[in-house]
């Protein structure tokens, strides 16, 4: 109950800074030595609220569905990208975090390449990607333009997953490493019954930051191979007649910002039964 | 009966042949016999945790052997023959209370109704049965430590090794730990190493106080305790003093009869 308070009152506030803005703020924005640094407020820039709600009421072109059922369908196609990207890009991210932690070796060997994995620009990244998948097939099934995203959002996604996982699995005290020796338990035991729940409070930050890394990885990685059906590519369609119709594109990025907060929320609860022990604090003395 | 721990002429170099060597046991022997308290006292830095972890088999010496159940410690460990406490009650928060103790029982493969019982069955030796459910974060210090004394009890091993367990808690609530301690081993045979730097809690707890110094870190003399009775009138009688005041000397390094 007080959550849902708490999540409309957000929306409230932002509702009032963005029709506040309006309010005051100049149509041309406001510029300081000939850089813009408040932007313009008139009904092209920031379409009233209204506007957009209005908007995804009509129909996208004349005749078509309503702009808000095509932006969801969208927004359900990238859902499913993102999805597949997430879960490649975990247990991409579980399992080198698990050889880094194992072997000595290879943390120091592959850790640079991790790190370096993300210094390159996405978008120089996914037409490469586009362009090398392209004769790829699965026996029967050729190599489809959405799994191209999908590989782009787990590229993004796997990082903080190998990284934060990685501090997860070192995190266990010597104590508790010495107790599983006493207990004669090898490394595979050791890493189910010790360092893999020890890593869990490490790895959730890490599935969250993932989740937003896919969205932003599947997004960005449909404009830049042109694939059709998600809410990346509606983004520049609409952004496309923003002169004309200024609150459709808003509606999209509505989609995208939706999108983000599903993926979050899905990841969120995968952390409620693996994390009941943090939800009791109250200390017994006695 | 075999004794319980044999250490014959060990040697633990830390770093052999690095600037950062540092011989931290030097030709030490220790024997314990069966169902026998003893204790390892003396400064730190003086090896006494290193030699706990030797006979555990957490590390291996330099030179020398250590043999627990007349067995070789790693063939020992392997059969899990001992339990181990440490300073940290070292619980794993993600676990229950009963489930922290069950941990050495799943790692041998019990059943899990087999398990449980004999989880809540060393629970309540220890006096926690109504936390059995309860996240180790709940409790309060000395009651984890209590825990992790009831999850190195769980396996029922003939040798318990306990590396300054009460350290970390308060004068009251350790003598009462102490005493449980004792009630303990009693009722089940078990033979004990004590790590402590606590004088007063050696003499009260040991058959025998092995005097420890550092740098190299050897043995100095024993202490046998010899008290009739163990409880808290004891710690007020003349003879509880005589021995803390061996102990104290033997630490302080003063012979009996000084040289000078």
């Amino acid at each position: 109950m007080r959550r849902v308070l708490l999540v409309l009152a957000g929306i409230a506030i932002f509702a009032v800074l963005w029709e506040g803005y309006k309010l005051v703020g100049s149509p041309d924005g406001t510029v300081i030595f000939g850089v813009r640094v408040l932007p313009r407020a008139d009904d092209l820039s920031m379409p009233h609220l209204w506007t957009i709600a209005e908007r995804l009421g009509r129909p996208e072109i004349a005749g078509g569905r309503p702009v808000g059922l095509v932006v969801l369908q969208a927004c359900a196609f990238t859902f499913g990208i993102t999805a597949v990207g997430f879960v490649i890009g975990a247990l991409v991210g579980l399992v080198l975090a698990v050889v880094m932690q194992r072997f000595r070796l290879a943390e120091r060997g592959l850790l640079p390449y991790v790190i370096l994995s993300q210094t390159v620009p996405l978008v120089a990244l996914a037409p490469l990607v586009a362009g090398w998948s392209g004769n790829l097939s699965f026996g029967p099934y050729p190599w489809q333009d959405w799994m191209t995203v999908s590989l782009i959002a787990a590229y993004l996604a796997f990082f903080p997953v190998a990284v934060g996982m990685l501090r997860g699995l070192q995190s266990p005290a010597a104590s508790g490493v010495e107790l599983m020796r006493s207990y004669a338990a090898g490394w595979w035991r050791t890493l189910v019954k010790l360092r893999f729940p020890a890593a869990l409070p490490y790895l959730f930050p890490a599935l969250r930051l993932a989740g937003a890394a896919a969205v932003v990885g599947a997004v960005v990685g449909e404009i830049s191979t042109g694939t059709r059906g998600g809410v990346g590519r509606l983004i520049i369609e609409y952004a496309r007649e923003a002169t004309s119709d200024p609150a459709k594109v808003y509606t999209a990025m509505l989609g995208a910002a939706l999108l983000g907060l599903v993926v979050a929320g899905t990841v969120g609860l995968l952390e409620i039964p693996l994390m009941r022990h943090r939800r009791h604090v109250e200390v017994v003395t006695l | 009966m075999s004794d319980a721990v044999v250490v014959d002429k060990v040697t633990k170099v830390f770093n052999q042949g690095r600037p950062d060597e540092v011989v931290a046991l030097s030709d030490v022997d220790l024997v314990v016999p069966s169902g026998s308290l003893i204790s390892l006292i003396g400064p730190s830095g003086c090896g006494k945790s290193t030699l706990l972890r030797l006979i555990g088999d957490l590390i291996t010496p330099t030179s020398g052997t250590v043999s627990v159940a007349g067995k070789d410690a790693d063939t020992a460990r392997r059969q899990q023959e001992y339990g181990i406490a440490f300073q940290q009650a070292g619980l794993f928060e993600w676990r229950t209370v009963v489930r922290n103790v069950e941990l050495p029982l799943e790692l041998r493969g019990m059943s899990r109704a087999d398990r449980r019982s004999r989880a809540l069955e060393m629970l309540s030796l220890v006096g926690l049965s109504d936390f059995a459910g309860h996240y180790p974060a709940q409790l309060s210090g000395g009651m984890q430590q209590r825990v992790a004394i009831a999850r190195a009890l769980a396996v029922q091993p003939p040798l318990l090794l306990m590396d300054e367990p009460f350290g970390a808690l308060d004068e009251m609530t350790r003598e009462r730990l102490q005493s449980e301690l004792l009630g303990i081993c009693a009722k089940t045979g078990t033979s004990t190493v004590f790590v402590t730097h606590s004088i007063s809690e050696a003499v009260f707890l040991s058959n025998r106080v092995v005097v420890m110094s550092p740098r190299p870190g050897r043995i100095v003399t024993a202490v046998d305790v010899d008290l009739p009775v163990r409880d808290d009138t004891v710690r007020q009688s003349e003879k509880y003093f005589e021995y803390v005041t061996a102990v104290r000397r033997a630490l302080r390094g003063v012979p009996q009869k000084s040289p000078l």
